[in-house]
């Protein structure tokens, strides 16, 4: 959904001037803190529980930023057997490496790690299932 | 000096930055309705297939190479082009989009290209995954011509001297050069012109006899005198068309009203996009002339408006009712369009004394529509004669999804 802030409720009522209306910021929005730059920024979804031990859950957002060259400790999307795959990149004496809670693959085992992009953050949507309701159903949740 | 930066088979590229595992493998983008071949991979290429082939003659290609094919999904090209523009623009003191997957840039002011260049190649890559190259040049010409060279050489040549230009037009063929067309390229053969470099060698007073003031500005800007200047701002467009062809005939009228009732939506939606209205809707539609067989009927009728008008209401109803003169039964339609002309600023409408105007209304029907549509995705408010079944609707099987565009679309990872 795209959400534009661009018309603040004018007063309208005649004689009346806002105190503040010299004083107007723009609203705080969360994708200005989250997406750095929109035109190297996309978007992917986690599915199942290969990184839950460092905390990105099934159905997370992930947040992707490609303008960033990974390096050690980066959670990168990397292109692995075939599949778009979420996993830590790490330098192992030297070598990269792509792991996960189910596994490691070394740089020498594939000819070159094929990272994707490096992501910047994670949204999950945390409400209740009973609260999980109405425009509030695809709050963070696919 | 101008730059032309150019996308590598821009389709292709943006489909396979989503599918890593057709790296290396041949793809093909086929047109609106699934017609022909309007993009390739290198790979596809190499298996024969050539630009334009229509879908049908291709197919045990297709088959024999196992060659990947996509519907075009503009929603996702679109997308990616703006990334690859707006990344562009950071590099460029002036940029001006050329077409969907080409810009010129203008260079003035800029030291050391040499390392320069390469830097933008190397972060428009990077950070919209589509690969692209830059040629750079003292004319558009030359960059336009560079640019074709840039591919062997890692995707950037810059020809910043004399030398590098010469040796660059010594084997360029005269028919890949800008602004040869078929006309001027038969003039060149037969006076056996073959490549750039002896075209170049032919005296001014040639060009101007036989290419007339195009001619001169060829001339000038072959050897390295800027003739066509950067336009950052296009011309006003003369007209703006919707068609499209039907996935099956069309024999009903019923069918062609909902059919012309997306096409005039969509149209209505352009021109607001651009602040123009329209003072006249054209609506054609046409038959398969390739069908021998079929009673052939192209009709078409132009509508004048009373008031130049954009908005969805009134150029729905002006298609229908045309389309419903123009239609007769009996006639299998093959596609269908509506065009506008008599483009005007949206702020130099002119009323007519007679008439009740109420765009003030009209004006914000199609502002709510416009943004409900950007904000949920096109067709989410749409005008019921346009139907629900669509069974007029565009052939699109192998469309990809709407990867950076729709939020049910986002790719799932593991």
């Amino acid at each position: 959904m795209i959400r534009t802030f661009e018309n603040r409720a004018e007063q309208k009522i005649s004689g009346f001037q806002s105190p503040a209306a010299d004083y107007l910021e723009g609203r705080l929005d969360i994708a200005s803190t989250l997406v750095v730059d929109p035109h190297s920024t996309f978007y992917f979804q986690m599915k199942g529980g290969a990184l839950s031990s460092i905390g990105i859950h099934d159905g997370d957002i992930l947040i992707i930023d490609r303008s960033l060259n990974p390096e050690h400790g980066a959670i990168v999307i990397a292109f692995v057997n075939g599949n778009f795959t979420c996993r830590i990149y790490q330098i192992a004496s030297k070598v990269p490496v792509l792991k996960n809670d189910n596994d490691v693959i070394f740089q020498t085992e594939i000819n070159t790690l094929q990272v994707w992009g490096v992501v910047t953050s994670i949204c999950r949507n945390v409400l209740p299932k009973s609260l999980k309701t109405g425009k509030y159903r695809h709050v963070c949740a696919l | 000096m101008f730059a032309l930066c150019d996308c590598n088979n821009f389709y292709a590229s943006a489909e396979r930055l989503f599918r890593p595992e057709l790296q290396g493998k041949p793809i093909v983008v086929l047109s609106n309705n699934d017609g022909c071949v309007i993009a390739r991979s290198e790979e596809a290429k190499a298996c024969g297939i050539r630009m334009g082939d229509p879908e049908f003659l291709v197919r045990d290609l297709i088959k024999k190479f196992q060659i990947n094919v996509f519907s075009s999904n503009y929603v996702l090209y679109g997308d990616m082009s703006e990334r690859v523009m707006h990344q562009l623009g950071r590099w460029f003191p002036r940029l001006d989009v050329y077409s969907i997957d080409e810009a010129f840039g203008w260079l003035g002011g800029i030291n050391n290209l040499n390392s320069y260049v390469p830097k933008i190649r190397t972060a428009v890559v990077q950070n919209t995954g589509i690969p692209v190259s830059i040629g750079v040049a003292p004319t558009k010409t030359l960059a336009k011509l560079a640019n074709k060279l840039a591919k062997k050489y890692n995707g950037v040549l810059v020809l910043d001297t004399d030398e590098k230009i010469a040796s660059a037009v010594k084997d360029f063929p005269v028919h890949d050069l800008w602004g040869v067309g078929r006309q001027y390229y038969k003039k060149f053969e037969a006076l056996k012109i073959e490549t750039v470099a002896q075209l170049r060698e032919m005296p001014e007073m040639w060009f101007k006899q036989n290419m007339t003031i195009m001619g001169q500005r060829m001339y000038s800007e072959l050897w390295g005198r800027p003739s066509i200047p950067l336009d950052e701002i296009r011309e006003a467009t003369k007209g703006i068309t919707v068609s499209r062809s039907f996935r099956n005939y069309i024999e009903s009228p019923e069918i062609l009203s909902e059919a012309l009732t997306l096409y005039a939506s969509r149209l209505a939606e352009k021109l607001r996009a651009q602040g123009l209205r329209c003072m006249y809707l054209q609506v054609f539609l046409y038959t398969n002339k390739n069908r021998e067989d079929h009673p052939q009927h192209f009709p078409s009728h132009t509508h004048k408006l009373l008031i130049a008008s954009n908005s969805t209401t009134d150029l729905v109803s002006i298609a229908v009712k045309v389309a419903q003169k123009l239609f007769k039964y009996g006639i299998k339609y093959r596609k269908a369009g509506v065009i506008a002309t008599g483009l005007i600023p949206e702020s130099e409408l002119q009323l007519n004394i007679f008439s009740d105007h109420d765009g003030g209304k009209k004006d914000t029907v199609s502002a709510v529509l416009d943004k409900l549509n950007l904000a949920y995705g096109r067709g989410t408010l749409r005008m019921a004669t346009e139907g629900f079944e669509k069974k007029w609707r565009l052939k699109h099987e192998y469309l990809s999804k709407g990867y950076t565009t729709r939020w049910s679309d986002i790719i799932k990872v593991i």
